[in-house]
């Protein structure tokens, strides 16, 4: 009963502040791991451990936590990015593949798009011709474009390569192990650079937009999605009450783990509002940088170009 | 009183002009791009002049008339050390998009005025094709980007033509070819992109468009009648615009239809009307007449663009 009582009170109060300051032996500075302090290895082994526990729920969890919505933030950051054929993509914390498939399926039917208008104005080939343009064009459906989907975490990369696999994807994908802070690609590289819910969970950001930057292409797009600050006291007020009672009580039923929901609200709390993130990413060479808030702020988009 | 208000409105037609001037002045001090990739690139196309021109320019005054394209350098502050590497001259935002722009522009005729074609503008530069992110995805940008090109191209034509007269080089054309050869040159232009510009009009009639496309619209018609000779201080001056509005957007639309060689139904359209114009200036029924032309030359509008709606949606 005690212990019941324990954890109502936590589902009660307002966990502001840290809760135990646990300083490890190595003399790092202090992070924040949700709302507690820790020291930078530490933080990235916690993290390390709540996605690996995770994964195999990680999609059914986003879907009750935020009622389905995910998804259509998630399509929303690929419609903005807009991407034509040829375009290389790389995925940063994409581990079960969201942005990868939809980018798949918006390159494809932009391909089927620019194929139907150029048949259309060739009204006189021959039939010889014709079977020839079909056959060229069947074994390029993507018109080139590539997404690498590159993850700190093996379990969430494995979710995603069963993922890929029932789904049908095949072409145009590629899965690599890699730490966001040091990528393992040359520089120069990539046309779009996304990273969706995952830049939270990086431990040194800035390290992370200056990897960003090195990998990407002159001209080239960076794009984080991300939880973000509400200013709207109403809706903020709702939100939060929302955010602490309900998502850890759904990680326990559905996953059966409290603690790491628990992380990921407070996570949410002690990420940088949208004007510090933007002035991050310009701080990393970006420009033309902007922000797009969904559902008031709630999430939101942050776009830069490298030019 | 009325002279007051012709002088006031002629210096305010120069103050027009100049804003396009001032405003590229004040563009590149705003941000200081150093070491980044693309834009050393301009700067590399563009090493011919030695670094000591380059620092001099800096003390001399800004040139006037300056063209965002043709030099990047521009007027801006050099920051040049000893044999100084790292970028002496950058270009602000605005000229690298100004460059995609132009650059897209040679795309236009196979993939329409669409994202599609900036980013091929953008490769073209050395860019990836990410940067069409850039603009809208609708090709708002580019249109008109191009229509201001076009304005510009025009009245340096038309100077041209005046420095002529002045010298006494060529006679002054009588009014009524005046006007019939500047909107012909203008519209000429258009040939190029004549089978998706129905789409480029119906892209700048969208209400977030509309400031930006009539402002062009009205500057240009400002343009032709300065350099026709106006010296009208009175209500004509307003009646003048209207009128070559009126002339210009209807003709347009005709072009659009036109399917006769070398577009000469249309410049036999043109020519009717601006013989009717001419005949209706001393007429007390002008101010009638002005009102139905506007509103003629909208109801076209909206004719030929709800006409290439449904021939897009068809396809």
């Amino acid at each position: 009963v005690r212990l019941c009582r324990c954890r109502c009170r936590a589902l009660f109060s307002r966990p502001a502040g840290a809760l135990r300051a646990r300083r490890g032996l190595a003399a790092g500075p202090g992070m924040h791991f949700g709302f507690q302090t820790v020291t930078e290895e530490e933080r990235r082994e916690k993290i390390y451990q709540v996605f690996e526990t995770v994964a195999k729920k990680y999609d059914v969890m986003n879907d009750s936590m935020t009622l389905g919505i995910h998804r259509v933030w998630k399509d929303i950051l690929v419609h903005k990015m807009n991407p034509c054929p040829g375009t290389l993509l790389l995925d940063v914390a994409g581990g079960t593949g969201d942005i990868a498939f939809r980018f798949i399926n918006y390159v494809r039917s932009v391909r089927q798009r620019q194929l139907q208008r150029k048949l259309k104005h060739h009204q006189n080939l021959s039939w010889q011709e014709i079977f020839e343009s079909y056959q060229k064009d069947k074994f390029n459906s993507l018109g080139d474009s590539q997404v690498v989907v590159c993850d700190i975490n093996r379990e969430m990369l494995k979710v995603g390569k069963q993922k890929a696999q029932h789904l049908g994807y095949s072409e145009g994908l590629s899965w690599v192990l890699g730490n966001a802070e040091e990528l393992p690609f040359d520089d120069d590289k990539f046309d779009v650079y996304t990273i969706a819910f995952g830049i939270r969970n990086v431990t040194r950001i800035d390290l992370a937009l200056q990897e960003a930057y090195r990998v990407l292409k002159p001209g080239g797009r960076f794009l984080c999605l991300e939880f973000s600050h509400v200013s709207n006291p109403l809706i903020s007020r709702v939100y939060d009450l929302y955010s602490f009672q309900v998502i850890p009580v759904l990680g326990e039923v559905i996953a059966g783990d409290w603690k790491s929901y628990q992380y990921l609200v407070e996570s949410i709390q002690q990420f940088p509002p949208q004007e510090e993130l933007k002035a991050m990413i310009e701080d990393a060479g970006f420009l033309k940088v902007d922000y797009e808030n969904l559902n008031f702020g709630i999430v939101a988009i942050h776009s830069g170009f490298k030019l | 009183k009325m002279a007051a208000a012709g002088g006031l409105r002629r210096a305010g037609w120069r103050l027009w002009r100049s804003r396009a001037v001032v405003r590229c002045q004040h563009y590149p001090p705003l941000r200081a791009l150093q070491a980044s990739a693309a834009l050393r690139r301009a700067s590399d196309e563009h090493k011919k002049e030695p670094l000591t021109s380059s620092s001099q320019q800096h003390f001399d005054s800004p040139p006037a008339g300056h063209q965002p394209e043709q030099e990047p350098q521009g007027p801006g502050p050099s920051y040049t050390g000893q044999g100084g590497q790292e970028s002496e001259d950058y270009e602000s935002e605005e000229q690298l998009q100004h460059r995609i722009l132009t650059a897209a522009l040679e795309f236009v005729p196979e993939h329409g005025w669409t994202a599609e074609a900036i980013a091929e503008g953008a490769k073209t530069l050395g860019l990836s094709v990410a940067a069409a992110g850039l603009f809208h995805s609708d090709g708002s940008e580019l249109i008109l980007h191009f229509v201001s090109e076009c304005n510009t191209k025009l009245s340096k034509l038309l100077e041209k033509e005046q420095k002529l007269v002045q010298l006494g080089e060529a006679e002054k054309k009588p009014i009524d070819e005046f006007l019939r050869d500047a909107v012909e040159a203008r519209l000429r232009m258009l040939i190029p992109y004549i089978e998706k510009w129905p789409q480029a009009l119906s892209v700048l009639l969208l209400p977030r468009n509309i400031p930006s496309s009539l402002n062009l619209l009205t500057s240009m018609i400002d343009d032709i009648w300065h350099y026709a000779g106006d010296q009208s201080t009175d209500f004509n001056w307003y009646t003048r615009r209207a009128v070559l509005t009126g002339i210009y957007n209807t003709t347009e639309l005709v072009m659009m239809q036109d399917s006769s060689p070398g577009f000469e139904d249309t410049w036999r359209f043109l020519e009717n009307r601006v013989a009717d114009a001419m005949t209706m200036s001393n007429t007390a029924s002008q101010v009638q007449s002005t009102g139905e032309a506007v509103v003629q030359g909208l109801m076209g509008a909206a004719v030929t663009v709800s006409n290439a709606e449904t021939s897009r949606a068809v396809k």
